[in-house]
């Protein structure tokens, strides 16, 4: 276990903070979470990095995937579900693609934060998807400036989907109510407050 | 040959190659042509592409037949590897090959001086004129012819040796098998599995010790060490020591009279001695006596007597009875054999990782190194097969190994290079562990994992997929918990960027391994070299991997450098086969280099004798004087005696002082002054 300190000073505790890794500190139980949701094997990632290296991501932000899945080998599920980088991947499955050993980092990745979910550590920019989600059926709803460019390009304002035909919006509302999701993004946004 | 033939004006042929841009691309091939034709004697210079193709070779050879020419001179690469070539194509061209000389402008000129092309150019011209010297004064020789005895010698009994044996034996010469320990198999009979097939070590081994002792061709030699070695190829002649066992074989009792005789293997003198000693066999995790065998599939199956222990109660001697096997009187005999060739298949050491005071072996009780878990996860080991903490005898559930211990390894204290097997017995105690103890986990400390092999790479997933844990950083030291006697691993993990403190209940060190204690003795007995790491060389690293410097010597295992099971059985085959050549043959030719006396000019001081490395030379009485003689084929050309002669009496061929001379003039008076 970490070596703690008695410093008076709690801004020096945290600076010098035992960072080691220590056996104990670790959930050996999480990866096999994460395979089972992800269904990929991510402990047989062997950290060659073709994962960082395809990601539009990471040259843009400090997402780095690779650690995110040396992390879960290692079980350390704290500081993956806390850390707001997770919610950095663009699910665009370039890792996915390359990845040498088969694996699909995306899907671990996506197992993390439906782990991380569970405990509601979900950014608020997600949470107001859902709710415009379950507004409109769309994650970005339709808006003037996108309806005027449709416009002018000869489509007609609404595109052929909830906007245009919302009678078909409760069957949405049904299956995000099935998972509890729009009320649990309720709650969060409103304790965040 | 004592004078210097001037009844010939020499004509000089010189050939300057491109080498592709090898020499081109620093070198002005054209203009170092150009400077030949003006040098005295040259008859003709060429230049072409590739000297050494086909086209090159025949340019030599018309060149020689139209200008008469009486030496030839190719400027090109080192004489390594295409003197042979272009000795060849002056022999085609009806010339003595010896009239050859090369001038090195690739390895010792454009290679090094890239970047310097004008003064690189100048030095090709300096190397081409002082080959033209020497070429003006080259003479004929003629190779020397010797037979070569039909017998040949390997020396070493492990897996290495034994298959080059096996070889050598099965292609009808007749081998001697000489082995230091008292029985074969060597270090691949300590280990319990083999990587990637985790075939049983001693299941394949066994049946090949067997072929071995029975094999007709074959003369093992166990408890055996080399004494000494003189003569040349075709005419070794080795002395070995037969070291006194103590006990008698079925056929030396049937030799002494004894009806029936013999040492039978029955064991009933262990049970009677009262001495006990550490097995080294098993790294003296268990109790020998003084009266032994290593394991039961010794080959041959023969006790040993210790003598360094036993306090001859003769207590074996009674128990023995009838049989008489035990001699407790023995002495070390020594014996002379004859043989064309000889493999060397000496093996290798641990390397004392003790050494490396960070890991605690030897200090701490439960870091062990791999070889010791080899003999702790054997079946037929001190713990029959069951791994336990020394300090307890408690199962250990969290092992950790540590890669590279002792390799990779620039302080002078371990070794620099990569011990090339560690990271594949690695895993593979990983998968022994996960099979064998419930629950148990692996932590695998690397750097690289090194999985080059054929079907290594997929050992390496099947591993990890099992769930043996890695972790990428080298453990830089272990404490000991003093009640626990657990043991904090610290190390980075370098792909998660932090220290790691793991406390494990047993540590492995994959400790690297080093030449033989004997490696310097043999290198000398034998008169090969070794490269800096202290192992033995081979002739060249990639095209003559199985040779020596040594003509008739060869190399099999890792007494040549680090290498696992299939490449060392490998380069047993490629050497017993390189060293049955000259015996199918049955003679050899020897470079005519070789020293010779000027009778007339010798004061038989016999200053010489005492110098020559060899033993070659000796002193004579010829027509009622002392002159010196030389024993062409014990003598290597190395030069010692021809430069020590106080009365300049002595000739070497090829190297003589007259062509020396002329060609350090050539270098000192010659050229664009």
């Amino acid at each position: 276990m970490a070596v703690k300190k008695d410093y008076k000073d709690q801004q020096l505790a945290e600076k010098l903070r035992d960072r080691k890794y220590y056996i104990p500190d670790s959930n050996p139980e999480f990866i096999k979470d994460v395979e089972k949701i992800g269904q990929t094997a991510a402990h047989m990632c062997y950290q060659c990095g073709t994962c960082t290296g395809s990601c539009p991501s990471a040259p843009r932000s400090s997402y780095r995937i690779r650690l995110f899945m040396r992390k879960a080998v290692l079980g350390l599920e704290e500081e993956i579900l806390t850390d707001p980088d997770l919610w950095l991947c663009t699910t665009c499955y370039s890792c996915t693609d390359r990845c040498p050993r088969d694996l699909a980092p995306t899907d671990a990745i996506m197992a993390m934060r439906n782990l991380a979910a569970r405990r509601d550590i979900v950014p608020r920019n997600f949470l107001q998807t859902v709710q415009l989600i379950y507004k409109s059926g769309h994650g970005v709803p339709n808006n003037d400036a996108n309806r005027a460019a449709r416009k002018k390009l000869g489509l007609d304002e609404e595109p052929e989907t909830t906007h245009k035909y919302p009678e078909y919006l409760p069957g949405i509302r049904k299956i995000i109510d099935h998972y509890g999701l729009k009320d649990r993004a309720d709650k969060i946004l409103a304790e965040g407050e | 040959m004592a004078e210097v033939k001037k009844n010939e004006e020499p004509r000089i042929g010189v050939f300057v190659c491109h080498c592709g841009t090898n020499i081109a691309g620093s070198i002005d091939v054209k203009a170092v042509m150009e400077y030949a034709r003006t040098l005295p004697n040259v008859a003709i210079a060429d230049d072409y592409q590739y000297m050494c193709s086909t086209p090159g070779q025949n340019k030599i050879a018309e060149a020689i037949a139209e200008q008469k020419l009486t030496g030839v001179v190719v400027a090109a690469c080192s004489p390594r590897l295409h003197e042979p070539t272009f000795r060849n194509a002056t022999k085609a061209g009806g010339l003595n090959p010896f009239r050859f000389e090369m001038a090195n402008i690739r390895e010792q000129n454009s290679w090094v001086h890239m970047h310097q092309p004008e003064e690189a150019t100048a030095k090709a011209k300096d190397a081409v004129r002082i080959a033209v010297a020497k070429a003006s004064l080259l003479e004929d020789l003629v190779p020397k012819s010797v037979p070569v005895e039909k017998a040949a010698m390997v020396v070493g009994g492990g897996v290495g040796g034994m298959q080059a044996a096996l070889d050598l034996a099965n292609a009808g010469i007749k081998t001697y098998l000489v082995e230091k320990s008292p029985t074969i198999g060597g270090r691949m009979s300590q280990l319990d599995k083999t990587f990637p097939t985790l075939d049983c070590s001693q299941c394949i081994l066994t049946p090949k010790m067997v072929d071995v002792y029975r094999n007709e061709g074959i003369e093992l030699l166990t408890y055996t060490e080399v004494e000494q070695v003189e003569g040349y190829i075709g005419n070794f002649d080795v002395t070995l020591r037969k070291k006194a066992r103590g006990v008698i074989t079925p056929a030396e009792a049937e030799a002494r009279g004894i009806v029936g005789g013999g040492c039978t293997g029955c064991g009933d003198c262990v049970d009677v001695c009262p001495v006990i000693k550490p097995n080294p066999f098993e790294l003296g995790m268990a109790p020998r006596k003084a009266i032994y065998i290593y394991h039961p599939q010794v080959s041959p199956l023969i006790y040993t007597v210790d003598f360094d222990a036993c306090v001859k109660c003769g207590l074996c001697v009674e128990a023995c009875g009838e049989k008489k096997a035990v001699d407790l009187e023995m002495k070390d005999e020594l014996m002379t054999v004859k043989v064309g060739t000889v493999v060397l298949a000496t093996g290798y050491d641990i390397f004392p990782i003790e050494k490396k005071f960070e890991w605690g072996y030897k200090n701490y009780d439960n870091v062990i190194t791999s070889l010791e878990f080899e003999r702790l996860i054997c079946a037929s080991g001190p713990t029959g097969g069951h791994l336990v903490r020394p300090s307890d005898g408690e199962t250990p559930k969290k092992i950790a190994f540590v890669l590279c211990a002792g390799s990779r390894d620039s302080t002078g204290v371990g070794k620099p290079y990569c011990s090339r097997f560690c990271c594949m017995y690695s895993l593979k105690h990983a998968h022994q562990i996960i099979e064998k103890i419930p629950g148990a986990i692996p932590y695998i400390f690397y750097m690289d994992i090194r999985s080059f092999g054929k079907m290594y790479e997929e050992f390496y997933y099947r591993i990890q997929n099992e769930g043996a844990k890695f972790i990428r950083g080298r453990v830089a030291n272990i404490l000991e918990d003093p009640v626990t006697k657990n043991l904090h691993v610290n190390a980075e993990d370098t792909l998660l960027g932090r220290p790691i403190d793991m406390e494990v209940d047993m540590v492995v060190l994959a400790a690297a391994i080093q030449p033989t204690a004997e490696t310097e003795k043999t290198r000398r007995l034998f008169g090969v070299s070794c490269s800096q790491d202290g192992w033995l060389l081979e002739a060249h690293p990639k095209l003559n991997p199985c040779g020596t410097t040594t003509a008739g010597v060869y190399l099999a295992g890792v007494c040549q450098g680090p290498k696992d099971i299939p490449d060392t059985v490998a380069q047993a085959e490629g050497a017993a086969s390189a060293a049955s050549i000259p015996i199918h043959r049955g003679e050899v030719e020897l470079e005519p280099y070789f020293a010779q006396c000027m009778e007339e000019k010798c004061a038989g001081c016999g200053l010489c004798v005492n110098q020559c490395p060899y033993g070659a030379l000796s002193l004579v009485e010829k027509d009622g004087r002392t002159v010196m003689q030389v024993t062409e084929a014990k003598c290597k050309g190395c030069g010692t005696c021809g430069g020590f002669c106080p009365g300049g009496a002595i000739w070497m061929q090829h190297f003589a002082t007259p062509q020396i001379v002329a060609q350090i003039d050539a270098f000192l008076l010659g050229g664009e002054q």
